[in-house]
């Protein structure tokens, strides 16, 4: 493996298959073997964060599960010894719809997410992992099942892995929500506390991290923290898998270092703000990142806002699963908003009060405002509902939806002024009349 | 380390008896489920605050003693 | 000097019999366990009040739970004075496990028994109640649905035992607490109903 601080590190350079075990040590060497609390460290050190979504500082959760196994193992008065009290939890289930990442990782590079699960164990003493993939492509489990059996077979499984097809809607992704279903319960989140890393599948310890994050993982064990803070624009470290899509010359997944514009992200999938041919398309309106739980940016405005959880959020938007959506010129932003949060209102969990009654209404006040003509009371109560449901559910549903109708609120405001004076536009009839459609 | 109230919203089901004992810190949205305001509880109303604890009728009503940090 | 205290013409007896030292204990034993009915369905009413929401603005929702509660510790009081007077009285053959233990008794065994279950569901509801916090909120309230249980019980001990079925008031009394439970028990399902 070129070991300088280049690109790409998750992904090999061809699409061709998954690596094999011994391509897989040809291409990254052997996971060198370190005692817990330094894998710890340079984690820490090494400033990673979670790529599922939350972007949760990868060490201090390894610290929190191996603390709290470490509490469970030490026997009370009166209280039997138990070995091997934490779990692994791979998240490669990735029900957030538009993003591709982990699938097109794990399809390629599954050893690498299976050394940081190893990785993941030996830091926090679990005894057991699951890799939890979408029950909806299965050749994906059987790939990856191939693979734990290859390891198994070389002797390089420390952990027993079992591969767990999670079939399930938009919810079944959130940590506690997957943590309960593997508990044999509802795909229903939880409140916390307890978080998952002190009580999680069937009552132990649960370090629930996203099949991304444990590659780099199986890296920062390899090269060290100093290697990973190589790539990236400061203060952000590390590579990122993004999957973009929509409106430009070449969709995909892409691994970027974290900090760069997005322009530059979009120029690698083919797009570029400036300048177009007198016969090209009219550039894109809008991006969409963060997913459906993330906000909208104006383009090319937004082409230097840095890709990365923080530069995002300052700008109204998310990093989110890493999913960057391009909105073509020819689209209404707002119809687009209007089915996601009808998307999102129909996947509620319906625990949550505010929730269960405060998302239909969001989603209801935007599709009087993308598919009527709105009145003035529409949007100031669609206002009114954004500020109501932040921080008021057990998960991040309510708070991301609201988030994104805000953001539309901001970047579509032209839009908004014609639909209440106009009624809808000819993009949002056409939405109308093709969502009819297709629902017939 | 304060003392701040949480919501369990998932146990919640808006009986709203914990704004009727606490008005200067809960307030209902339109459907009866509690607002909480944010910062941690005012030393004069912790007596108030524990009994609009003990008063919810599903136990929703949490006071917990956290880092100032959290919010 | 003691006589067979049933019945309205052990009424107009009573009046013509000289009053013993312990007839007091007895009277004593019959008003707190009219007056234990009375407050035990007015603790059944608060809590249906309490399920179906209701309120005024007069009449704030914590005023329901809070005389919930209050009322149903007056109700135990009232009910272990009535169980202490009946032991102390010793005019019917009933022991103090028999208080506890349902059914067990000498005397009109299922009446007393009924009595007998109603007050240990009494302290189950209490204790747990008081204990709400250590409990899951699911467990919790499973266990306070004895009060379905505890408060016909406490009724049909009143009627059975048969100190005061005959005379009138009381029966009214007894008639109008039924009438009253089963009116708010409607509401109260017809509350739940729609979900």
């Amino acid at each position: 493996m070129n070991r300088t601080d280049q690109l790409p590190r998750l992904l090999p350079g061809t699409a061709a298959g998954p690596l094999t075990l011994d391509e897989h040590l040809a291409r990254y060497g052997p996971v060198p073997l370190r005692p817990a609390g330094d894998l710890i460290a340079e984690v820490s050190a090494a400033g990673l964060t979670g790529r599922g979504g939350a972007a949760f500082p990868a060490g201090t959760k390894l610290a929190a599960v191996a603390a709290a196994a470490a509490a469970a193992t030490r026997p009370g008065p009166g209280q039997r010894r138990r070995t091997t009290a934490a779990v692994i939890v791979a998240n490669g289930v990735e029900s957030e719809p538009g993003s591709d990442k982990d699938a097109v990782l794990l399809a390629r590079s599954p050893h690498l997410v299976l050394d940081g699960i190893a990785v993941a164990a030996r830091a926090t003493g679990a005894g057991r992992a699951w890799l939890c993939l979408p029950a909806d492509q299965p050749w994906l489990a059987g790939s990856l099942r191939e693979a734990i059996a290859a390891r198994a077979w070389a002797g390089a499984s420390p952990v027993p892995v079992q591969v767990q097809e999670v079939p399930g809607g938009y919810l079944v992704s959130q940590e506690n929500a997957l943590v309960s279903w593997l508990s044999g319960g509802p795909q229903q989140p939880s409140f916390v506390p307890p978080r998952p890393s002190d009580q999680g599948v069937n009552g132990r310890p649960t370090l629930v991290q996203n099949t991304e994050t444990l590659a780099h993982l199986a890296l920062i064990a390899r090269y060290g923290a100093a290697w990973f803070r190589a790539v990236g624009v400061p203060p952000e470290a590390g590579s990122a898998l993004v999957t973009v899509t929509g409106a430009v010359p070449h969709p995909g997944v892409l691994e970027i270092p974290l900090g760069i514009p997005l322009g530059a992200v979009l120029a690698l999938a083919g797009l570029h703000p400036a300048g177009r041919g007198p016969a090209g398309p009219p550039p894109p309106q809008a991006v969409l990142a963060g997913g459906y739980l993330g906000g909208w940016l104006a383009w090319p405005d937004a082409a230097g806002v840095p890709v990365s959880a923080a530069g995002l959020r300052r700008a109204g938007a998310a990093l989110g699963p890493g999913t960057l959506a391009v909105l073509p010129a020819s689209a209404c932003g707002l119809a687009q908003t209007a089915r996601i949060l009808a998307y999102l209102s129909s996947h509620r969990a319906g625990q949550c009060g505010p929730c269960t009654h405060g998302l239909p209404a969001l989603a209801e006040a935007f599709g009087q405002i993308a598919f009527a003509r709105p009145h003035p009371d529409t949007i100031a109560w669609a206002g009114q509902l954004t500020g109501l449901l932040p921080r008021r559910g057990a998960c991040y549903l309510p708070d991301g939806g609201a988030g994104l109708a805000v953001s539309a609120l901001r970047v579509f405001a032209k839009d908004l002024r014609w639909h209440a004076g106009h009624g809808p536009c000819p993009a949002a009839t056409a939405q109308a009349a093709q969502d009819a459609r297709a629902a017939r | 380390m304060s003392d701040w109230l949480r919501v369990n919203p998932i146990a919640c089901e808006a009986h709203g008896v914990c704004a009727e004992l606490l008005p200067e810190l809960i307030t209902l949205d339109p459907w009866g489920y509690p607002i909480v305001a944010p910062g941690p509880v005012p030393p004069p109303l912790l007596g108030h605050a524990r009994r609009a604890v003990a008063a919810c009728p599903t136990l929703a009503l949490l006071l917990r003693r956290e880092d100032d940090a959290t919010g | 000097m003691t006589a067979a205290l049933t019945g309205s013409a052990a009424q107009a007896a009573a009046s013509a019999i000289v009053v013993t030292s312990k007839t007091w204990l007895w009277y004593v034993t019959r008003s707190t366990g009219l007056i234990a009915l009375i407050l035990l369905t007015a603790t059944m009413a608060l809590g249906l009040l309490g399920g179906v929401r209701w309120q005024r603005p007069g009449w704030p929702r914590f005023v329901t739970s809070g005389l919930h509660r209050n009322v149903s510790a007056l109700a135990c009081t009232l009910v272990v004075v009535h169980i202490a007077t009946t032991l102390a009285e010793g005019f019917v053959p009933i022991h103090i496990q028999d208080a506890v233990l349902p059914f067990g008794s000498a005397y009109r065994p299922l009446w007393l028994g009924l009595g007998a279950a109603s007050f240990d569901l009494m302290l189950v509801l209490i204790v747990t109640s008081m204990a709400r916090t250590r409990l899951s909120y699911r467990a919790w309230r499973a266990l306070h649905w004895t009060a379905y249980l505890c408060w016909p019980a406490a009724v049909a001990h009143g009627l059975g035992i048969g100190t005061d079925t005959a005379v009138r008031w009381v029966l009214l009394l007894t008639v109008a607490c039924i009438a009253v439970i089963a009116g708010l028990l409607g509401w109260r399902l017809a509350y739940a109903w729609p979900r």
